[in-house]
């Protein structure tokens, strides 16, 4: 019982892996999208789609994990499971582990320092806010720095954990993957009301929708007749029509600015 | 033995049945109306709000936290701003708390044993466990949003726990302290951060274990770390901005009154903290707080005097922080007795006149009632079998002191430094002018050694103490009309509990016991009617809200929160 604690991946042998050089060998491929993508298909779950933690599995992204562990730990942490919870995961196949260790990396890496030094920013921040806040409408459901919507993420650190064209491809092309709790579903009730919003959990016997006014729509199974999965998020799919790529570039900059002139919220310390 | 109340003022709102109020009821019914009407043994009129179209929408308006019923929902941490801790909900009664059932379990992220009083709002439940926030749907249990916070590092004594009693609410935002004082201020129907304010400054020892109160367009918090050598403080921030509106010091600077008792800069290290919610009386627009021990613990060479306003009761106005009155327990304190245990606002007959009162038991062993409109005291009971640090107390309220004081050869104090009470919840019931409350019993053998402040270490080393951990715990129902307890029930068990308690207005108490039980007590007897066994050792006190027509009874126990109802 209990959530694995960080502490217990440190019960490590000292054990040299030569998949250690297998790592940096890789490292110079960009694979970060494949990268991702396995991650959210094989962590996410656990340790959140940022890394951060969950309800099951400890932050990734905190100073005193992954960060801290070199490359043969991490791989041997996650080919063989650890004694803390953490199921083995040595049938994805080394090249799938590596793929995930190096987006782990680079979660860990923007966190850990001051906001992504290595990431060029080419666009015009101050212009990107004027469009944040205007005519692209992302302030309608983010919040950025306690102002702004509530019902999507809070790109508040967002730009400080991503590459700007992650950030590219996650504005133009969303949901790739979709994110656990942030499909949009629509419920028919058996009264035949038709309810649009987001899943925030569901089960067998339980259905939790919030509509875009932010209530909370609780109905048990039993009141529930039909349940459409749209398999896509609130995130509107046409920015890469509706802005010019200046446009979407100064709304990048924006965003990895931002993200340095805070400190984290959840860093340890005081 | 409940005395009887004429029947328009205890049954005005059809609030609870008993079998003898039954029979007089149908008996003055078939004499009004020329029929008899069979008596009612169980309770079917049942008080539980009916369904409406609120739930799930968290907009928490004043009128809410002005509730002085609390029914569906559960809008702070003591259920309303009088600190009674008491449910008007009449679903669950002596009659059917037999069938109460487990309707699920939450275990949330971060282990560390919950302190939390849940707050439920149109449906939805708001925890903290360590630095994480929850919402839950309150029906299912599922989680609806967390908010995520990593552990503080190089915190010192109580905060290093890092323990959290809870948000407080108001419109769509929740409030909470993080282990090393910062107030957030998230979004209720998210969890997202708004803004954040590091609070406590100036000294590495400071943290924050508690729950803020909200109080008109404020949210007040208090601090702790107190036994480390902190000035202890209330403060307040405005709820939509952030912004510090006032900040009261309990250990007075130079030139204040009181400041006699800290020669030199101690009072920058004088305790006092205010680590648990206080009360609010909105017509006599009073804000009642109570304050820790003074620092050093047991070393009193180097604050002479009475040490204000160390374990006292203040009283402050809200708007402005400005202190109204004081009333201290403990003047000069040398065993670690703090005062934070709730103020709770009673408003009853004193020796047959109608009082604004304050009534609460203290850890040093008594209970106090206090006439809460000037601090005035007015009674005071020891609830120890075995005290011997009082003499007793005086017509002001003062304790007459015995004289023990602690040194290199130690001395034996009665009640022990943990208290003959401490922080976990009484309740009172207004219908029957009961006030409930859990005691220990135990000495303890307190030395002295004195050492200077440091940064980083509890200033606990000045004074060394062998607990007695063996003790007796009891719950104890002290009876307002008789100013004297109606019973008191001996805790069987192997753990010291810490289990606070809350009451229903069918008649009933519920508490975590010493033995990992989660227990409903019949509030006239304290006869036990029902338990579950949790598993683990409660460190919290439980609440009650409403759903679709529907109570439920809830409680951190352990690591997990658990919801009860009627099957």
């Amino acid at each position: 019982m209990g959530v694995p604690r960080a502490e217990l991946l440190l019960v490590l042998g000292a054990i040299f892996f030569s998949e250690c050089a297998l790592l940096s060998a890789r490292a110079e491929e960009s694979n970060t999208g494949q990268g991702a993508q396995r991650f959210m298909e094989y962590c996410a779950g656990c340790h959140g789609a940022d890394g951060r933690g969950g309800d099951r599995a400890p932050s990734l992204v905190a100073p005193s994990n992954a960060a801290k562990r070199s490359d043969s730990e991490l791989f041997r942490i996650v080919h063989d499971g650890t004694k803390g919870g953490m199921p083995p995961f040595a049938q994805i196949g080394e090249a799938n582990i590596a793929a995930v260790l190096q987006y782990v990396r680079r979660l860990v890496g923007a966190e850990a320092s001051t906001g992504a030094a290595d990431v060029a920013v080419t666009g015009d921040a101050a212009a990107g806010r004027a469009l944040y806040f205007g005519k692209a409408q992302c302030s309608n459901c983010h919040l950025m720095h306690g102002k702004g919507g509530f019902i999507a993420g809070n790109l508040t650190n967002y730009g400080r954990s991503r590459a700007a064209d992650v950030i590219l491809q996650e504005i133009t092309n969303p949901d790739n993957p979709l994110a656990p709790s942030s499909q949009v579903a629509i419920v028919t009730t058996s009264t035949g009301e038709k309810i649009t919003g987001v899943l925030r959990n569901e089960d067998a016997f339980t259905v939790a929708l919030q509509t875009e006014d932010g209530r909370f729509h609780l109905m048990a199974r039993g009141d529930v007749t039909d349940v459409h999965y749209t398999e896509r998020s609130l995130m509107p799919r046409d920015y890469g029509k509706r802005l010019t790529s200046r446009e979407l570039n100064d709304i990048v900059s924006f965003l990895i600015a931002e993200s340095r002139s805070s400190r984290p919220a959840d860093s340890a310390g005081r | 033995m409940r005395t009887w109340q004429p029947i328009d003022r205890r049954f005005r709102n059809a609030r609870r049945w008993a079998p003898s109020a039954c029979i007089f009821v149908a008996m003055s019914a078939a004499v009004g109306h020329g029929q008899i009407s069979k008596p009612q043994m169980d309770v079917t009129v049942q008080r539980v709000p009916a369904a409406d179209d609120t739930n799930g929408v968290i907009n928490v308006q004043q009128s809410d936290l002005l509730q002085k019923e609390a029914t569906k929902n559960w809008v702070s941490y003591n259920g309303n701003y009088s600190g009674a801790r008491y449910s008007n909900l009449t679903q669950i009664s002596p009659a059917n708390v037999g069938r109460l059932t487990a309707q699920w379990v939450f275990h949330p992220r971060v282990v560390s044993p919950l302190e939390v009083t849940p707050i439920v709002v149109a449906g939805v439940m708001f925890i903290t466990s360590a630095n994480d926030a929850y919402a839950l749907d309150a029906k299912s249990g599922k989680v609806l949003w967390h908010h995520i916070r990593a552990l503080s590092e190089g915190l010192v004594d109580d905060p290093a726990q890092h323990r959290n009693r809870g948000v407080a609410i108001l419109g769509t935002r929740v409030y909470m302290e993080t282990d090393n004082a910062h107030l957030l201020c998230l979004d209720a129907r998210s969890g997202h951060l708004i803004w954040e304010v590091p609070y406590a400054t100036g000294n590495r020892n400071y943290g924050a274990t508690s729950t803020p109160l909200i109080v008109k367009d404020k949210v007040v918090v208090g601090i702790s770390g107190g036994d480390a050598g902190v000035r202890g403080f209330l403060a307040a921030f405005d709820a939509e901005t952030g912004e510090e509106k006032w900040r009261f010091w309990t250990i007075p600077g130079p030139g204040e009154k009181g400041n006699e008792s800290w020669p030199g800069d101690s009072y920058l290290h004088g305790g006092g903290t205010t680590w648990m919610p206080g009360t609010y009386d909105p017509e006599l627009n009073t804000l009642y707080w109570g304050t820790g021990n003074p620092a050093p613990d047991y070393d009193g060479s180097v604050r002479p005097g009475d040490d204000l306003y160390t374990s006292c009761l203040l009283a402050l106005d809200p708007d402005t922080g400005k202190l109204k009155w004081y009333f201290q327990f403990s003047p000069h304190d040398l065993y670690d007795y703090d005062a934070v245990q709730t103020p709770v606002i009673v408003d009853a007959n004193f020796k047959g006149q109608p009082r604004k009162l304050i009534v609460t038991a203290n850890r040093n062993g008594f209970l106090y009632i206090v006439d809460r409109t000037d601090g005035k005291f007015l009674f005071a009971k020891s609830f120890m079998s075995t005290q011997n640090w009082a003499k007793g107390i005086d017509e002001n309220g003062r304790p007459i002191s015995a004289g023990l004081i602690p040194d290199q050869k130690g001395v034996r104090v009665c009640p022990a430094n943990g208290g003959a009470t401490n922080w976990y919840s009484p309740t009172y019931d207004s219908l029957t002018h009961v006030f409930y409350f859990r005691s220990f019993e135990a000495c303890a053998t307190i030395q002295s050694s004195p050492k200077p402040f440091e940064e980083g270490n509890a200033y606990y080393a000045t004074g060394l103490r062998n607990a007695d951990e063996t003790g007796k715990a009891y719950i104890n129902a002290f009876n307002l009309d008789t100013l004297d307890f109606s019973w008191r029930q001996l805790q069987i068990g192997r753990s010291k509990g810490w289990g606070g308690l809350m009451s229903m207005a069918a008649g009933l108490i519920a508490y975590g016991d010493d033995a990992q039980n989660f227990v409903i007590l019949e509030a006239r007897s304290g006869k036990p009617l029902w338990h579950f066994h949790v598993g683990q050792l409660v460190h919290a006190s439980p609440m009650s809200y409403a759903i679709d027509e529907k109570q439920y009874v809830a409680i951190a126990a352990g690591s997990d929160i658990f919801s009860f109802a009627l099957p």
